[in-house]
């Protein structure tokens, strides 16, 4: 699943240069200390033995100092980079979940979206910018940086040398990673868990807080709200041990490493494996390579998170698309078992709740499963149509639509991107909405708050007539409006579109005068 | 970063009762930095050994170790006696915030308050921990070192308090730009998540006008417009603290320079005397880099501070005096079932004419909208105390002494419903005892449960898990019918319903008024203004 997700995001090779350029950072930072422990050792030795003349001084002072320039310069250029090729990365990965959610069953769709479900992959996204900022590029560039220091000590002062240092740091930092992965994945969905409860407790608290206090349950609400902040507190609480305790894996190993290069350093002198200046150099090199375990710290609960975020993602991205082909033709006459509803006709279906009416229109919108009776658009299955040549043809308006924050025109806009003002007009006179204060420009919040629900219903009608569909299907398309509103909002719908054919759920009996076919569902 | 005067301070002041913890932490973080120190000299006294040819003593290596041992475990125990101070801290918060806010008369909106309590309380942490800590390491660490290199070498010490002060000045320099310009940033890129997340709610609705391809270009153009920009904003970010690693970096390598220089015997000044040694230098390369280290971390916390400031300043103002509802909402015994009468009443504006009720009789209240009907209830149901006058119930004075009483005898039928996210069925009971079958079916809703996925275990939410207007209508009814109060008050039971709906519901409450409870409904329904008979009407505001 991470593996999939981070090929998305690192598609187009951005990620590369930005990994190139911290492994760059890693080398400089080491090269610097390198060269100065060593510089001063060797220049010591040259000072005792009285060679201070000789020693050519301005090469390693002039490579030292380069040194310093290069990392920082590549320093700025890998957080530049990193960052860029992450945001284009996340873009990508919204993008591919936005397709994949489009793509989903329409039920599950359906049940999502009222929930936190939907809220959550979106900060998930979010979430999982950190996988190549804070894991792999760290990562990646912390082991490139261990084995080639390790080779320059190996070249330097030996194997055994080498392998010490590079040895325990390596150690050190899958012992402090094995330690944080023992439960992190596990404690970060159950903060994420919680502070979602503590959320929803916090909203109710105060949403029904009239309600609440004349059923006495203030005090109970507020218990399970403090009761969820517990738990969050816990959860950060052993997110943050499990961090610490990395860090003290790390922190412990690297005393061990520089301690032992110490060590190591002395043995060597003293049995003429190398000189001095080595043995610093040596010392150095393991205290530069703390640099490269240090992300680890962060990385024990930001790979829970990740791996938590990755889990909702990831199912998103691997959505099917619909196996619908047919393009041709049109999806008139639309037969239902015996029946056949042909242009300008209307088929009113009615029934009790549960009886499925919402069921059946969904299958004629090519939205649910093949079942009894047989459905045909136009001698075709509806599951066999090319969902954009379907939609193209067919306009469903669900029981309750949904509405986009932005201005009237941006929600028409979503059925009719090219139409004219006078069009679009036309279609919020056909539903009655016309009268609407600030016209077009009326700006909505989020959902299409700030119009009344019978308002935003005759919103989406006037949408689907802009779509200037061959079959209409509407859901309860009047609930919510009052007699004779309703009535003028069927007609208006009628006279916009003469030709199309109509399917039309209700409750109402007087929507269902006037059809040319019924059918009762019990 | 930009504070007005009344933030500058408001995180400190809240996280009084955990200063000494804090302080605590601080300390054991100061002194775990410290302990690089002695690091640094045993290992500049065992490679000076080796270079000058003297033997080399296991012990000083050793404590080299155990000096490295020391300093992750009294780091580990800093940050971990931080954390439990902050994270206390926020429960704290949180218990009295939720606590002041729910016992207000008037309530701010829901869900800015909890984004306050859950996000901006959280906001704390942070600043307790890596500020608090990097706070009192920049203050004492840098210092130190400074001596330690004063003491080995004048110019050494030279050369960190030259390019040291560098790095605050440069810090508040570019912060101030770079923190006015992320903050803009950042409004950008969450409305963008908000853009999203609504798209991404009306999903299903996009797919059905077939316009997810154009919702897609839309979108991607957004993002890589917002990329651009971004990364503009990050150029400067990023430049700032390339430039105080500069400085540092810098400063290193002098440092080893003049070292260098200095033991081959091109320099002959820097020295309180004899010429510097190796073993000095050394300890002088290795002491330098932090020197600028905590000044560093101190930057990168920077804002960590400025959001606590501001979440704090937030809560203190969520905190603010303001008139409290009257009792505390707990359960209670009911008070007998009495009268109403009103008293001089006058609240916000609006002074109500006295009126008297006895126990089981109905009234309807009208007028405009704004005349006061919503609150008149509310004062009825003592959710608000009266500016003055008084709501006289069972003969005793509503107060908040009988408040709670009082309530545990009402049936309340707000206009709209928030449903909580629990069962259908706690959300009818609400805690009180009562026949719930008989409810539901007086309220026409029996048959309501059974269309739900999981009956009367069915969890609602915010929006009544896929309930129509009527629908939450009806078993608001029931929830208001149940447990057969004595007073059943409630607010447009009618208003925007259809025809059938609106008759049901009507007839709910006039039966419960018929099985003896008293009614008050305010009202537009001419019906159910007729059906009542007796009127209280209100004026224009």
């Amino acid at each position: 699943m991470m593996w999939r997700i981070w090929r998305v995001m690192a598609a187009g090779g951005h990620m590369g240069r930005a990994m190139l350029l911290a492994v760059v950072v890693l080398l400089a930072g080491a090269g610097l200390l390198v060269l100065s422990g060593w510089f001063i050792s060797a220049t010591a030795l040259a000072g005792l033995a009285g060679a201070g003349g000789m020693f050519d001084v301005f090469r390693p002072a002039a490579s030292i100092r380069g040194l310093a320039l290069l990392r920082t310069t590549s320093r700025y250029g890998e957080r530049w980079l990193g960052h860029d090729a992450t945001l284009r990365g996340v873009a990508a990965l919204r993008l591919m979940v936005l397709g994949g959610l489009a793509r989903a069953p329409w039920r599950q769709l359906q049940r999502q979206r009222r929930g936190a479900a939907l809220a959550q992959v979106v900060a998930d996204t979010d979430t999982l910018d950190a996988l190549p900022l804070r894991v792999v590029m760290p990562l990646v560039a912390g082991l490139i940086a261990i084995v080639a220091v390790g080779g320059l000590i190996g070249w330097l002062a030996g194997g055994v040398m080498a392998l010490w240092i590079a040895g325990t740091h390596l150690g050190g930092a899958i012992a402090a990673g094995l330690w944080g992965a023992r439960r992190g994945p596990r404690t970060a969905a159950q903060e994420l868990a919680a502070r979602a409860a503590f959320g929803r407790y916090t909203l109710d608290l105060i949403a029904a807080r009239d309600d609440l206090a004349i059923h006495g349950r203030l005090p109970h609400q507020l218990a399970q709200a403090m009761q969820a902040e517990a738990r969050v507190a816990e959860m950060a609480a052993l997110q943050d041990l499990d961090e610490r305790d990395a860090a003290l894996i790390l922190d412990l190993t690297r005393a061990a490493t520089m301690g032992g290069a110490l060590a190591l350093g002395a043995m060597g002198v003293e049995s003429g494996a190398f000189g001095p200046a080595i043995a610093g150099a040596c010392f150095f090199a393991a205290l530069a390579l703390g640099e490269a375990t240090a992300p680890l710290r962060r990385m024990v609960t930001e790979y829970g998170r990740i791996r938590d975020a990755a889990q909702r993602v990831g199912p998103m991205l691997e959505i099917p698309a619909p196996q619908g082909t047919a393009q041709t033709g049109a999806v008139l006459p639309l037969t239902i078992g015996d029946l056949t509803l042909g242009a300008g006709q209307v088929l009113a279906v009615s029934g009790p709740s549960g009886a499925g009416k919402t069921t059946l229109l969904e299958r004629i919108a090519g939205l649910g499963p093949d079942a009894e009776p047989p459905i045909r658009l136009g001698g075709i299955r509806p599951t066999d149509w090319d969902e954009g040549e379907l939609r193209a043809r067919l306009t469903m308006v669900p029981q309750r639509p949904a509405l986009i924050a932005g201005t009237l025109r941006d929600n028409l806009a979503l059925a009719a991107p090219v139409a004219e003002d006078a069009e679009l007009l036309a279609a919020l006179q056909a539903v009655r909405l016309d009268h609407l204060r600030g016209g077009l420009d009326l700006w909505l919040k989020d959902g299409g708050a700030g119009l009344s629900g019978g308002e935003q219903r005759r919103l989406a009608l006037a949408r689907a007539i802009l779509r200037q569909p061959q079959l209409l299907i509407l859901d309860e398309p009047t609930e919510g409006l009052d007699a004779a509103t309703a009535r003028a909002v069927l007609a208006g719908i009628r006279q916009a579109l003469p030709q199309a054919a109509i399917v039309l759920a209700s409750h109402r009996p007087s929507d269902l005068q006037g059809a040319d076919f019924r059918m009762e569902l019990s | 970063m930009e504070q007005d005067g009344a933030e500058r301070g408001a995180a400190r002041r809240l996280l009084a009762p955990e200063a000494r913890a804090l302080r605590l932490a601080a300390l054991l973080s100061v002194i775990a930095h410290l302990c690089w120190l002695p690091m640094a000299g045993c290992a500049a006294w065992v490679l000076a050994g080796l270079v000058e040819g003297r033997g080399v003593s296991l012990g000083v290596i050793l404590g080299f170790v155990a000096c490295g041992l020391a300093r992750g475990g009294l780091n580990h125990l800093a940050e971990g006696v931080a954390q439990r101070a902050a994270l206390g801290a926020v429960t704290r918060l949180r218990g009295e915030l939720l606590q002041v806010v729910s016992g207000r008369a008037v309530l701010p909106r829901a869900g800015a308050l909890a984004l306050v309590a859950g996000d901006q309380a959280a906001a704390i942490v942070p600043y307790a921990v890596r500020y608090g800590m990097g706070f009192a390491r920049a203050a004492v660490v840098p210092l130190v070192i400074l001596l330690c290199a004063f003491a080995v070498s004048w110019a050494a010490g030279l050369i960190l308090l030259l390019t040291g002060p560098v790095i605050p000045v440069f810090m508040a320099l570019v912060g101030h730009a770079a923190g006015r310009a992320s903050r803009a940033q950042f409004q950008e890129m969450s409305s963008l998540g908000a853009l999203l997340a609504d798209r991404v709610a009306a999903l299903p609705d996009i797919r059905l006008l077939g316009a997810g391809q154009r919702l897609r270009d839309e979108f991607g153009r957004a993002a890589e417009a917002l990329r651009a920009r971004t990364m503009q904003v990050l150029g400067i970010a990023f430049l700032s603290s390339t430039v105080l690693e500069l400085f540092a970096a810098l400063g290193v390598a002098i440092m080893a320079v003049f070292c260098g220089f200095s033991l081959l015997g091109h320099f002959g000044f820097g020295m309180w005397g004899a010429p510097l040694s190796v073993g000095q230098a050394l300890f002088l390369l290795m002491i330098a880099p932090e020197f600028y280290q905590p000044l560093r971390d101190l930057a990168a916390a920077w804002h960590d501070r400025a959001s606590a400031d501001a979440a704090a300043a937030l809560i203190a103002q969520e905190m603010a005096e303001a008139p409290a509802m009257p009792g505390l909402g707990a359960p209670a015994v009911p008070l007998a079932v009495g009268g109403i009468a009103l008293r001089g009443l006058r609240h916000r504006g609006i002074a109500y004419p006295d009126l008297d009720l006895r126990a089981g009789e109905a009234l309807v209240l009208t007028g405009p909208s704004g005349s006061g009907k919503s609150t008149l209830l509310r004062l009825l149901a003592g959710l608000e105390a009266p500016e003055a006058g008084q709501v006289l119930v069972a003969g005793q004075a509503l107060d908040a002494q009988n408040a709670d009483a009082w309530r545990a005898g009402l049936g309340w039928m707000p206009q709209a419903v928030h449903f909580l996210d629990a069962s259908l069925e706690e959300n009818l009971r609400m805690g009180r005892a009562g026949d719930l079958d008989a409810a539901l079916r007086s309220a026409a809703a029996d048959h309501l449960p059974e269309g739900l996925p999981e009956g009367q275990a069915t969890r609602l939410g915010e929006r009544g898990a896929g309930l129509s207007g009527g629908e939450a209508r009806r078993l608001t009814l029931a929830r208001a019918l149940y447990g057969a109060p004595g007073w059943i008050l409630a607010d447009e039971p009618t208003a925007d319903l259809d025809a059938g709906t609106a008759e049901r519901v009507a007839q709910g409450l006039l039966a419960a008024h018929r099985g003896g409870a008293g009614l008050i409904v305010a009202t537009h329904d001419p019906a159910l203004i007729a059906a009542i008979g007796r009127e209280y009407r209100l004026g224009a505001p």
